[in-house]
This record gives structure tokens, C-alpha cells and sequence, in this order.
């Protein structure tokens, strides 16, 4: 089949799907609670007359079928609707913290991946050597360390202590970060992703690393190796070209998933950082039950993951020759 | 004129079990321009032979004594950088199974093209003509579209002829081909073996059949090498092999398989001995129909018994009235 009708079909494939979970999404929501009574909850002087008031304008007291499909009608016109908190557009919100949130985490899943190449090959063919224990005993540091933990650490010694770097933040406000005393958004922007980065590739590093090790393990066993040995090709690109490309299909996998679940990815290291982000938006939406923003960030979520599924089937086949696009 | 010549070669695998004694001190010779047969049932050090010889014997093994002279140079003190390009130039290998041994991610032109590119530093477009004219030489039909078709679009036999051509880019001094026909049809086979002997007359390369097959080895090899758990129990002329053999030898030649069988296993009473652990004396005394208790205690010695044939038998010269 041509690549084009395969992706044109998966994409037309795609729309029942996001029907069928924007459906579930929205009764879930609806079963956990009132949004007017958590809104209202802290304020005494607040009628019950006030509140119908409230969910009479907020359309919450129709029957929650004809709610959806008055959602569904906004949604297929890429309209998600108005928060309940601060009156502003749903749209307008995402589309201020989504760019923030994919820099850092594209920023962090990419070099992950780049920096876990090297390392789980070197591991993998020193196999048990010391800087096989190295790279395994560093990786398994940054699964397991608290990501707030680790956060904070980065943040009183080259922040609070060393000054090097903002602890917050995206951008620096009102002024730009001096980087060796430079002024620039560029620098300015990068200076703000280094703490926030460190923190999520490490936390991510090990399972590349780990992924990569074991496949390249596997394959380094395996006949066309040891063939392209006896024909003199050189080790380099045994390692990097021949068993690489055998070894790499579970770390794209892997990379597909991170990209798909990107925006609700990293709420606490966005808390941690102050990062104006969506996975931090989402959490308090979810804590204060904001319905439209709940439900948009959902479904952008939804279209990114099976958006990245297909990105990544597309790379298996590009891979694997046998791997034939139905 | 010897080609190669190896001596007291000693290869072990140091695995958590213990040490597998592969090769434990193996020498022979191959004259130049002939075809040997390096024979011996499943785990007699076959493929760790061809492996030592090109230095790329697989983790956790490892060449631990001996020398390896080809062509008079010893292989063994070479760094790794002047080894490689022995290795697919002068000394090339065919393995056991055709289709693990080619990269399912590579078309066949990639793959082939590599070696060429890595020895003699051509363009890729050269390499590429250079590939389809070594393809031609293993008969594979219609080579300019096999270039840019991966392995796994081919039959067995194809797949054979291609992994061939690999090991003959180059126009190797020594080839050796491991059980060549072993994962193949029986038609297929015979039609591999006219290949191989062909190939070995045209180019004059000096050619190591690796087989447990007696049948193939009577057919195609001047010379014969039998190897036994990692000892060599016999060499010689094929004519002295079939005439006076060696006990494993004699017992090696009553079990060559019939035609309708050849996937078969060599069968003879008893096992392989561990390797780790081996039997005392002569390692083949558990299974010997003529051990005695001199077989138990004493490990024999390989003997020089006159036209090339040497022994590694205690009571061979009494079975054979010679005594
Ligand atoms: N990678 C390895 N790890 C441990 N032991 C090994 C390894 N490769 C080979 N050996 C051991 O070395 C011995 C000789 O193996 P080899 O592969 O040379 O046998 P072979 O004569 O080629 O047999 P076959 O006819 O089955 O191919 C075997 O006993 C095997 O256990
Ligand atoms: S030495 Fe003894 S056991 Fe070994 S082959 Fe000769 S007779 Fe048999
Ligand atoms: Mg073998």
C-alpha cells in the first residue's frame, strides 16, 4: 500500500477513537464531582440560590448526554470552550503553556535518546566491565532518585548557592538571564531548560540506557555480527550501523510513547521549576475539576499519542523491511 | 607449500560453569591450492577451528595458546587493525546457517558493498559493479536486482550463493565453508557442493570443507583433519583415512548418512564428552570399541605413520598389524 493512503487511512481511523475516548473522559469527569461546590466551597456567603445561578450559566444542570453534544458540536469546531476559572478561552490557555511544555520535554526526551545511544552500546559491548557498572549504577540513580528531590538539590546548588542559573521560570522577567554576562532570548531560554532538562532526561536515562543495553546484547550474539567481523568490516560500524539498527526498535518505541504522553508528562518537575507548562495546568484543573480545560488537554493528549503511534509504525517500517504497512 | 599451519592451538570458553576446553592444543597443516576436510561430530571444535583462525572467536572465549602461521606470518601477536584486514581479504568464511548470518536490515547490495568499500577504498558505484560481478560468480541469478533486495526475499539456496559471493569478494587465499549445506534442501545441496568445487578449481583458492559428513568429504577433499572434543585424532590423505582409519575415524565413516537421510546427525553409541570435564587418557575411550586400560590412563600422542598420515591412537599399529 502507498504511504500516503496508509496514513490518510490511519489518520480517518483515528476519528472514531477520539470520539470514543472523548466519550468516556466526559462521563468520568462528570461522576467525580461538581465543579460549582468545590469552586464555592470556601466561600460561606455563597447561596444555594447563587450556585444553580452558576450552573444554570454554565450549562451543568442539562442532562449530561445533551452536555456532550454540545461540547462534541464546539470541539468539532476546535473550540474547547471557556474555563471555569479566570473566564478565559480553554483555547487560549493551551495554547500558551502547550509550546512551553513540548520545548522542554522534546528538549529532554531528544537528548535522552542521543546521550543513551553511546552509552548503551559502550555498556552493552563492556559488558560488565566498571564502566558498564558505571553507566548501569547512574542510570538506575536517576530512576529511582524523587524527581522533587533531585529538583530542589539542582536548584540550591547552582541557583541558590552558585547563582549560575534561574530556578525558575521559562523566560527571565522582567530582564534576561545574563549567560557569562550575555543578554539574549535565545541564551535566556536555554539557561532557563538546563535544571528542568537535567532533571527529566535523568529520570529518563536509565530506561534508554537499559533498553539499548539489552537489545545490543541480543544482538551482538547474533550470526550477521560476528559475518561482517569475518569480512574485516571495522568494529565502529559493526556497532553503530550493522547491530544498531537491529537493537534500536524498542528505544523508538519507547520515544513514541514519551513524545505521545508528553504534555501531562512532567507535572511535578513543571511545579518544581515554576515552569509555565501543561502538565501543571492540568493537575490544578484536575484538582479543581475545570471541566473544558480538563477535557481539552485530554484530548490533546489523545491526538499526540496516537498521532506519535503512527509516527512510530511508520518508523518500524522504515526500519524493517518486513514490516509491511496494512 | 602449506598455506596455513597451526600449532598447539588452544582455545577455551570461559563460561559460569567452568572452562570449555574447545580446542585443547590442535595442530595440522593445509597445503596450498587443496581442498581439506575438517570433519568431527556436533561440538568437536569445527566452527571454533575457523573462528581461532580468523581471530573472532565470540565472548567468553578466547585464544589462550599456540600459533596460527599463514602464509608463513604468525596471526596471533597482530594487532587488531592489521587482523582486519586478513579477514574477509586473504582468509574468508562461509557460515553454517545462510540466513542468520545475513543482516535482515540490509539489501544484499549494502551489506556486500561494505566489504568491498572497507579493503580496497573504492566508490560506492564501483563496489556496487564489483558486488554484481561476485554475485555472477556464485551463479545467483539475475544479481543487478538482488542488490537492492534484503534477505529475507530469497530461498535458502539463494541465500547460500549470496553468502558465498560474500566470501569470495575479495578472492581469498583460504576459504572456509562451515557445514555449507547443512540448512539446505538435498537437491540444493548438491548443486552448492558443484559450486564450491568449481569455485575452488577456477580461482585455486585453497579450500576447508567443514562437514560431519563423510560422504561429502569423500567426494570433494584431498586432505582430511578429524577433529574429537577438541583434539586432532586423525590426519591424512583421504585414500589412508578410508583404508586404515582411526577407531573414531572407523566409526565416524560406518555412520555416513544415505541420501534420504542427510539432516541427520552422525550417530555413534554414546555422548560428546563435556568439555568442561573431559574424559581421562584418550578422550574418546568411553565410546571406543577397542579401548583398553592403557586408553584410561595415558593421553596418546599424534603420530607420524608415513605418507602424511598421522595418528592419535595408542593400539592403532596393532589393529592395523604395523605393530
Ligand atoms: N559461544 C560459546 N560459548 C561457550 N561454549 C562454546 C561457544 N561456542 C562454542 N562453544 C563450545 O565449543 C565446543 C566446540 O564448538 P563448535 O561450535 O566448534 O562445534 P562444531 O564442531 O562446529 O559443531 P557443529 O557440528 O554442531 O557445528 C562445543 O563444545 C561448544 O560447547
Ligand atoms: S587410544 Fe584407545 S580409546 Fe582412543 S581411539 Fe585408540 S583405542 Fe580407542
Ligand atoms: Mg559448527
Amino acid at each position: 500500500m502507498g504511504l500516503a493512503k496508509y496514513v490518510v487511512r490511519r489518520i480517518i481511523y483515528m476519528i472514531p477513537l477520539v470520539i470514543g475516548i472523548s466519550i468516556v473522559s466526559f462521563f468520568v469527569m462528570y461522576a467525580a464531582g461538581d465543579p460549582i461546590q468545590i469552586a464555592t466551597m470556601g466561600n460561606p456567603s455563597i447561596t444555594e440560590a447563587q450556585r444553580q445561578f452558576l450552573r444554570n450559566y454554565y450549562g451543568l444542570n442539562d442532562p449530561i448526554p445533551v452536555q456532550y453534544l454540545r461540547w462534541l458540536d464546539h470541539f468539532i469546531h476546535g473550540d474547547f470552550g471557556m474555563s471555569l476559572y479566570g473566564g478565559k478561552p480553554v483555547n487560549q490557555i493551551i495554547g500558551s503553556l502547550f509550546w512551553e511544555t513540548s520545548k522542554l520535554q522534546l528538549f529532554s526526551i531528544i537528548l535522552a535518546f542521543i546521550i543513551a545511544i553511546p552509552a548503551g552500546v559502550y555498556s552493552a559491548v563492556k559488558q560488565r566491565s566498571v564502566t558498564d557498572y558505571s553507566v548501569t549504577s547512574v542510570s538506575i540513580f536517576g530512576i529511582s532518585m524523587p524527581v522533587f528531590w533531585f529538583g530542589i538539590v539542582l536548584i540550591l546548588i547552582f541557583s541558590y548557592h552558585l547563582g549560575l542559573l534561574p530556578s525558575a521560570g521559562a523566560h527571565g522577567a522582567p530582564s534576561l538571564w545574563p549567560v557569562f554576562g550575555i543578554r539574549d532570548p535565545f541564551l535566556d531560554e536555554l539557561a532557563h531548560l538546563i535544571l528542568p532538562a537535567t532533571v527529566l532526561i535523568f529520570a529518563g536515562l536509565a530506561w534508554h540506557v537499559r533498553l539499548l543495553r539489552a537489545g545490543m546484547l541480543e544482538v551482538l550474539r547474533q550470526d550477521y555480527i560476528m559475518a561482517a567481523r569475518a569480512s574485516g568490516i571495522s568494529e565502529r560500524k559493526i556497532l553503530y550501523k550493522y547491530a544498531l539498527k537491529n537493537a534500536i526498535t524498542p528505544l523508538i518505541t519507547l520515544l513514541g510513547l514519551e513524545i505521545g504522553l508528553m504534555i501531562g508528562g512532567a507535572p511535578v518537575t513543571e511545579f518544581v521549576f515554576s515552569w509555565p507548562g501543561l502538565g501543571r495546568a492540568y493537575v490544578t484543573a484536575v484538582s479543581k475539576l475545570d471541566f473544558p480545560l480538563i477535557m481539552g488537554i485530554t484530548m490533546i493528549i489523545t491526538i499526540m499519542v496516537l498521532i506519535a503511534n503512527l509516527i512510530t509504525d511508520l518508523a518500524y517500517a522504515w526500519i524493517d523491511p518486513k514490516v509491511r504497512l496494512e | 607449500m602449506n598455506i596455513l599451519e597451526v600449532e598447539k592451538l588452544k582455545t577455551y570458553f570461559f563460561t559460569e560453569a567452568g572452562v570449555v576446553k574447545a580446542l585443547d592444543d590442535i595442530s595440522f597443516s593445509i597445503p596450498k591450492g587443496s581442498t581439506l576436510g575438517l570433519v568431527g561430530e556436533s561440538g568437536s571444535g569445527k566452527t571454533v577451528t575457523a573462528q581461532s583462525v580468523l581471530r573472532i572467536v565470540p565472548k567468553p572465549g578466547k585464544i589462550v595458546g599456540g600459533s596460527i602461521f599463514f602464509e608463513g606470518e604468525d596471526l596471533l601477536p597482530k594487532k587488531e587493525g592489521e587482523m582486519r584486514k586478513f579477514r574477509g581479504k586473504k582468509i574468508s568464511l562461509i557460515f553454517q546457517d545462510p540466513t542468520s548470518s545475513l543482516n535482515p536490515l540490509f539489501t544484499i547490495g549494502e551489506q556486500l558493498g561494505d566489504i568491498v568499500v572497507q579493503h580496497m577504498k573504492l566508490k560506492k558505484s564501483e563496489a556496487k559493479e564489483w558486488v554484481i560481478k561476485t554475485l555472477k560468480l556464485a551463479k545467483l541469478p539475475d544479481p543487478e536486482n538482488a542488490i537492492h533486495s534484503y534477505p529475507h526475499q530469497f530461498s535458502g539456496g539463494m541465500k547460500q550463493r549470496i553468502c558465498i559471493a560474500r566470501a569470495l569478494l575479495l578472492s581469498p587465499k583460504l576459504l572456509f565453508a562451515d557445514e555449507p549445506t547443512t540448512n539446505l534442501d538435498v537437491t540444493i545441496q548438491a548443486q552448492i557442493i558443484a559450486l564450491l568445487k568449481d569455485l575452488q578449481r577456477d580461482l585455486g583458492m585453497t579450500l576447508v570443507m567443514i562437514t560431519h559428513d563423510m560422504g561429502i568429504v569423500a567426494d570433494m577433499c584431498k586432505w582430511v583433519v578429524v577433529l574429537y572434543a577438541g583434539n586432532v585424532m586423525e590426519i591424512g590423505p583421504i585414500d589412508k583415512i578410508f583404508e586404515e582409519p582411526h577407531p573414531y575415524t572407523e566409526a565416524l565413516l560406518k555412520a555416513i548418512p544415505r541420501l534420504d537421510q542427510t539432516k541427520e546427525l552422525v550417530f555413534i553409541p554414546g555422548n560428546i564428552p563435556n568439555l568442561i570435564d573431559p574424559p581421562s587418557g584418550c578422550k574418546f575411550h568411553p565410546r571406543c570399541q577397542y579401548a583398553k586400560e592403557i586408553c584410561k590412563e595415558k593421553i596418546p600422542s599424534l603420530e607420524d605413520i608415513g605418507d602424511g598420515h598421522f595418528v592419535s591412537c595408542h593400539r592403532w599399529k596393532e589393529l592395523n598389524n604395523r605393530g
